[in-house]
């Protein structure tokens, strides 16, 4: 029997589990309030329906999620105890590959064998996987007619089936919530251990304070030490995240929401807010070719005329302009929030006593708002420094250590790209350097972020 | 110059209005109002919410400016000249005509940096020794110096509720008004700091046109020389205070006087 049918069958049990557990509540509890007592009757007839479908489906469905992973272990068992198993070579390869082309030709993914030990055994795997599909199914229908007629004797007018749908749907809602938390950590736990197996082979103070950046050299035989020093990929990540991206940024950012929030008239603010904040929704890869293939040239070509040396096609000025664009959305929906949160009363007590509208903004509402601000800014640092598209394509790979911003540097997350694409060696101290940068790159923006959280917090509070 | 807008018939109103009008978009809040305030004493507006009591108050220092939707028809003028001209300056106007919100709404900053902060933008005082003058005369006038002397540098919303206010009045102050309105400034307040600000109205009496509006009849009577009663966006009766909380010549006000509505 195939999945969807199967599943279609369960699905139909279910219904009319739901049904007649339903049309059964419905009559034994006519029956029981007949006696008068309030306490005869608990749940609704709905409920009661709900109980016996959930027993009939979810055992059901559990054990073929269950059985589709043993399954094919079984098969595989069977077709090797087969007479026409026995010809097969010895070792684990040739005979794992003959298998996977049997059953794939069995299963129809493959149509003609390369092998001809496969074709042979092509029948047993079919029988096989028929046989024991066919079990599947059969034990998943009687699993469902068992759980439904045991949730069918308990339908009482007194039995508490809205209590026990409750509880599944409250476990449902925490698993979900679960899979994102576990995710998070599973994440964290590959991180630490493949950082862990980095740190063994690489000093992390060598790591962590070195300023020589060349993998390839340890790649190359020359040796770890000297090769994974951090240091200018920390910088660079700073120079374009937190420094030149902040400098377009924060000014632009602030500025525009306080022309939303206090001189824009509603009409132009119900256009231009949305207007704004559909920046946020570029892809960074369009960004990321916009600084590459337009503002890089244009800001090298300007170098050069002004006679600096060092100047680069892959800048960190370029990447630093256009990411700065890309986070004024952030700065500035934070901002207006925060400004929009001061009470109109302070503006109104700064209005009356002849403060004009922008007194009133820099003396009153900024340092009131302040708070909100920097908490906005550190979050749009954190999503700066984590950004990954912009800076791959436009500030280029070279490990320098300068201040120039016209200069190529690079960063945590383009070294990481760059360590991570292509054939890769996963016992390698370059390979395994891309997660000890992941890692770093976690923790800061992990701090950025709680702290950028806990000042927003704090200050909401201050004007409740 | 009628009765009815000049209960007291002084000859030149610090503050007078003629027929003024005020719309909220299409909703007219204000339906021409006239009336005369004077400087040596205090003028209460009375009547029930949404009377129009704190839109007509919201007039008398352009505070209406601020609301978009707002539009204001008729004359209002102050020593004489017209407060909606043009040549006006709003900012100006508001330091000669001050408010005091119905909520306490200090700065979030220190007691002193909130009395300094008029006199810092209008330029009224060039060295620090000028601005500690200003901020101990503001607070010694607000009534607050001696409880706050010693904790100028506080944050002003540190106080409690009743020293928030006359820190708000002290703060009015500081920039030499001619005029101070109070839009309910004991609403939020306890009978015992309500005491304390009416003690300092009558201090401030003389000294600035007061015009305070008011939900609490009693504390009109206590407060006020003159009292306007306004009604749906009417001034139904104005007159001296003592006659209108006895002898009121218009039913309407004797009905809210005697709690029959409000």
């Amino acid at each position: 029997m195939t999945g969807p049918a199967l599943f279609l069958l369960l699905a139909g049990l279910g219904a009319i589990a739901w049904v007649s557990a339903r049309a059964r509540a419905m009559r034994l509890q006519t029956v029981a309030r007949a006696t008068g007592r309030r306490d005869a009757v608990h749940s609704l007839p709905g409920y009661h329906g709900w109980y016996v479908a959930l027993w009939a489906i979810v055992p059901a469905v559990l054990f073929l999620a269950v059985w589709s992973n043993i399954a094919p272990g079984l098969v595989t068992q069977a077709v090797l105890a087969d007479p026409a198993a026995q010809s097969l070579p010895a070792d684990d390869f040739s005979r794992s590959a003959i298998l996977g082309e049997a059953r794939a030709i069995a299963t129809g993914a493959q149509a003609g064998a390369f092998n001809p030990l496969s074709q042979g055994l092509v029948e047993p795997y079919r029988a096989a996987i028929s046989k024991y599909g066919l079990a599947g199914a059969v034990l998943a229908i009687v699993l469902a007619f068992a759980g439904g007629a045991y949730a069918f004797t308990r339908v009482r007018p007194d039995f508490r089936a809205r209590t026990r749908v409750e509880r599944l749907v409250m476990a449902t809602l925490l698993i979900a919530s679960l899979i994102a938390i576990v995710t998070t950590v599973g994440i964290v736990a590959s991180l630490l251990w493949e950082s862990f197996r980095f740190f063994s082979m690489v000093n992390p103070l060598d790591f962590l304070f070195g300023t020589k950046w060349s993998p390839q050299s340890a790649a190359m035989g020359y040796g770890n030490k000297d090769a994974f020093g951090a240091v200018p990929l920390f910088w660079g990540t700073i120079f374009i995240g937190a420094i030149i991206a902040m400098v377009v940024a924060i000014p632009l950012g602030l500025m525009s929401a306080i022309y939303l929030t206090q001189y824009a008239q509603p009409v132009v603010r119900k256009w231009m807010k949305p207007t704004l904040e559909m920046l946020a929704g570029v892809p960074t890869v369009v960004y990321g070719y916009f600084a590459a293939l337009t503002i890089a040239p244009a800001l090298r070509d300007f170098a050069v005329m002004i006679g600096i040396h060092g100047a680069s096609s892959e800048s960190a000025l370029a990447a630093g302009l256009v990411m700065g664009v890309m986070i004024i959305p952030f700065v500035s929906s934070m901002a207006d929030d925060s400004i929009a949160a001061v009470p109109q009363s302070m503006r109104d007590g700064s209005l009356a006593m002849g403060a004009t509208t922008s007194e009133t903004i820099r003396k009153v509402l900024i340092p009131a708002a302040l708070p909100g601000v920097v908490g906005g800014v550190l979050l749009a640092v954190s999503r700066a420094i984590g950004e990954t598209m912009i800076v791959v394509m436009a500030a280029g790979l070279a490990a320098n250590l300068t201040l120039n911003p016209f200069a190529s540097v690079t960063t945590v997350t383009t070294q990481i790209v760059q360590l991570l694409t292509g054939d890769q060696e996963f016992d390698s101290a370059k390979t395994l350097a891309a997660f000890a940068l992941g890692l770093v790159l976690f923790i800061v923006t992990l701090l950025l972020n709680i702290v950028a959280l806990r000042v927003v917090k704090k200050y909401r509070e201050a004007y409740e | 110059m009628t009765e009815a807008t000049n209960p007291l018939a002084i000859a030149n109103p610090k503050m007078s209005a003629r027929d003024v009008k005020v719309f909220y978009g299409a909703k007219q809040a204000i339906k021409g109002v006239s009336i005369d305030v004077d400087m040596d004493h205090v003028t209460a507006f009375i009547g029930p919410s949404g009377c129009g009591k704190s839109t007509f108050l919201r007039t008398l220092n352009r505070m209406n400016d601020t609301v978009a939707s707002a539009r204001v028809e008729g004359t209002i003028t102050l020593d004489g000249d017209d407060i909606y001209s043009p040549s006006m300056d709003v900012v100006q106007l508001r330091a000669r005509v001050g408010m005091v919100f119905q909520k306490p709404n200090p700065f979030p900053k220190s007691i002193y940096e909130n009395i300094a902060y008029g006199p810092r933008i209008h330029g009224l005082a060039h060295a620090k020794a000028d601005l500690d003058v200003i901020v101990e005369k503001s607070l010694r006038r607000a009534g607050l110096w001696e409880e706050v002397k010693d904790r100028l540098h506080d944050s002003g919303t540190a106080l409690s509720g009743g020293q928030q206010q006359r820190l708000c009045i002290g703060r009015a102050i500081a920039v030499e008004p001619e005029v101070i309105l109070m839009d309910e400034p004991c609403s939020a307040l306890d009978p015992i700091a309500t005491a304390k600000i009416e003690e300092l109205i009558h201090e401030l009496r003389g000294r600035y046109a007061i015009v305070i509006v008011t939900h609490n009849m009693q504390q009109a009577a206590r407060v006020s020389q003159c009292t306007a009663f306004f009604h749906l966006g009417d001034l139904v009766e104005y007159g001296v205070t003592s006659d209108i909380f006895t002898n009121p010549t218009q039913e309407r006000t004797k009905d809210y006087i005697t709690g029959r509505y409000g």
